[in-house]
């Protein structure tokens, strides 16, 4: 791991719009951890193809936490198993620290919506699973659990069984879990999209300072925009229907940021203006073509939102 | 409870417990003078109806000559080999059925079909393939689980959560340590259900079996009991079969079932 990159280098790292992630890795050791490239993806379905990606081109530099955001639907799971190397696109690459992905690796490990924590095995066991998978042997691997319980507070629970742990508490034993593995990257889909507003905040903070302690790159799937701003460095929006990165804001606030910071609330609101356009069109697009009135309904009461603008899209 | 948490609810379960064991305590010891008292009216012969103390005895005597204990461990010997066998082949081939299209339309099927089939009815197959002994018995008590057991397998694996073979696979877990780690585990309470009926078909065909293949077990003693005309050993053999039935539930399924029922969260403890 590169120790060399503090916690304000990246912060500072402004975006840079290059094609091949230009040489930065020169003074810092910030370069592209994960590149996708013109990556297409469709689905055929009773009535024809269903286009869900259409050309989509990311650069993530090693150590950055990224946000994708999307109405739902976009295709953001989509896209985010083809990183992880559970599903095929139709075109395109995505390499990682290098190496085309051509499978599922341990070298970025999904965090689910759902913790998909295994019932059979009791906390502890569970975030030893990918250490014992790797071959790991027993008390190092316990040594291992017991530190990254730790990370997520959760060490008092390492014996229970998982019917026993709460939403938010499993997600963090599934973040253990991943980061036990030590993997370069971490992929989360909508992992805290379950859990109520209170338990998201912890663990919006939580992320955030593990983050800056591990230094994990973090590609992070969400359908909210306050949750991003919260979050990432940089925020790409996905458009929907097909889904295409349609923009992309830098987020430049010191950390660890609080969802209802002013600063947070003031870019999710500049944001959310900008995806007005979007947003009415998901809203027309999932509505009926003749229910014209209730449309019109539907339309007027998205634009209050904006000063609540957490919720989503 | 003896460490010292016993709560109210511990404690009111633990009584309720005490008194439907004794509930059925009772009615056991009225049966047993039920019996008794039919017997001593005398209605019917000893050799149709012996007393439950001749019955008693005729145990007593099976366990000090050690005649019935040799069967037990003879029966015993013959069904954990046939039993064990059937359980390996039984996941393994509910495994590829419930993973595979290929085996599932070719293996399931055929597996469907013969599990229309009186295991008994193997029984000549049986003869003819192994001869007049061991190997014969126990090859009806491996068919007897096998099929069983592979379509509570099969089950097992098609209700696995495509889910956690996702998460396993994103953790590195690949071909048989998905299989060994993941996929076992998962189906594990649908494998122990059909491990259940499993062993209930291995026994009867167990017992079937050494009933009419003459060679030791406790089939083989329950024969005998009727060919000397001793109806005591008849009943004492078959005591003998229901109480080996309810140990084996009692100190191996319902642990196992109780342990998934903890870890998967079904019951509150
Ligand atoms: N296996 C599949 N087969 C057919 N259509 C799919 C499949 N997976 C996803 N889709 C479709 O692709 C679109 C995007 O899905 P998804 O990536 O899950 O969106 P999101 O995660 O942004 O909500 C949806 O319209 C969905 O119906
Ligand atoms: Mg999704």
């Amino acid at each position: 791991m590169s120790e060399s990159v503090g916690v304000d280098d990246l912060i500072e790292l402004d975006y840079r719009k290059t094609d091949k992630g230009q040489e930065i890795s020169e003074t810092n050791s910030a370069k592209p951890d994960l590149c996708i490239q013109h990556v297409s993806k469709s689905f055929q379905s009773k009535n024809g193809s269903v286009y869900v990606l259409e050309d989509i081109n990311l650069e993530i530099n090693q150590g950055e936490f990224v946000c994708l955001v999307g109405p739902s639907g976009c295709g953001k799971t989509t896209l985010m198993n083809i990183v992880a190397g559970l599903e095929k696109a139709d075109s395109g690459e995505v390499w990682v620290n290098g190496r085309r992905i051509l499978g599922a690796g341990p070298d970025r490990v999904v965090i689910f919506q759902e913790a998909a924590l295994f019932p059979w095995l009791n906390v502890i066991k569970n975030v030893e699973f990918g250490l014992k998978l790797k071959g790991v042997s027993s008390s190092k691997r316990r040594t291992i659990a017991l530190e990254y319980l730790k990370m997520v507070h959760l060490t008092k629970f390492q014996k229970s069984h998982i019917h026993e742990l709460s939403g938010g508490m499993k997600q963090r034993v599934a973040i253990a879990r991943a980061l036990a593995m030590n993997p370069g990257m971490l992929l989360m889909d909508e992992p805290f999209s379950a859990l109520d507003a209170q338990t998201r905040w912890i663990l919006h903070y939580e992320l955030q300072n593990i983050w800056m302690k591990t230094k994990k790159t973090i590609l992070f799937v969400t359908h909210n925009i306050r949750e991003a701003v919260c979050l990432a460095d940089r925020i790409f929006i996905l458009s929907t229907s097909p889904g295409k990165i349609k923009k992309e804001f830098s987020i430049d606030l010191p950390r660890p940021r609080d969802d209802n910071d002013v600063n947070v609330a003031e870019y999710s609101t500049r944001i959310m203006k900008e995806l007005k356009a979007e947003i009415d069109k998901v809203v027309k697009c999932e509505m009926d073509a003749d229910s014209c009135v209730e449309c019109d309904i539907k339309c007027t009461t998205v634009e209050p939102v904006k000063t609540d603008i957490g919720g989503g899209i | 409870m003896h460490n010292g948490r016993a709560c109210k609810n511990g404690y009111w379960g633990g009584d309720l417990k005490m008194y439907s064991m004794l509930k059925r305590v009772i009615f056991f010891i009225l049966l047993a003078g039920l019996w008794e008292l039919l017997f001593w009216l005398g209605i019917w012969p000893e050799y149709v109806l012996p007393s439950p103390v001749s019955v008693g005895k005729t145990l007593v005597r099976g366990f000090q000559d050690q005649s019935l204990l040799i069967g037990v461990a003879i029966s015993m010997k013959r069904i954990a080999i046939g039993y064990g066998i059937s359980l390996g082949v039984g996941v393994f081939v509910g495994l590829l059925i419930g993973r595979f299209r290929i085996f599932e339309d070719t293996l399931g099927s055929l597996i469907s079909g013969l599990q229309t089939l009186p295991t008994i009815c193997w029984l000549p197959l049986s003869l003819l393939w192994f001869g007049l002994n061991d190997n014969a018995i126990i090859f009806l008590v491996f068919m007897g689980a096998v099929l069983s057991i592979a379509t509570g397998t099969d089950s097992g694996v098609k209700n696995v959560p495509p889910l956690y073979i996702r998460a396993a696979k994103t953790m590195g877990a690949k071909k048989w340590k998905l299989y060994l780690e993941v996929i076992i585990p998962a189906a594990f309470p649908h494998i122990v259900i059909g491990m259940k009926q499993g062993w209930s078909f291995a026994w009867r065909s167990l017992m079937a079996g050494e009933l009419l293949i003459v060679c030791l077990g406790l089939g083989h003693l329950l024969m005998l009991g009727r060919e000397l005309n001793d109806m005591s050993q008849v009943i004492a053999v078959m005591l003998v079969i229901i109480l080996i039935g309810i140990l084996v539930d009692r100190l191996f399924f319902m642990k196992i079932e109780r342990h998934i029922r903890e870890r998967w969260g079904l019951v509150k403890s």
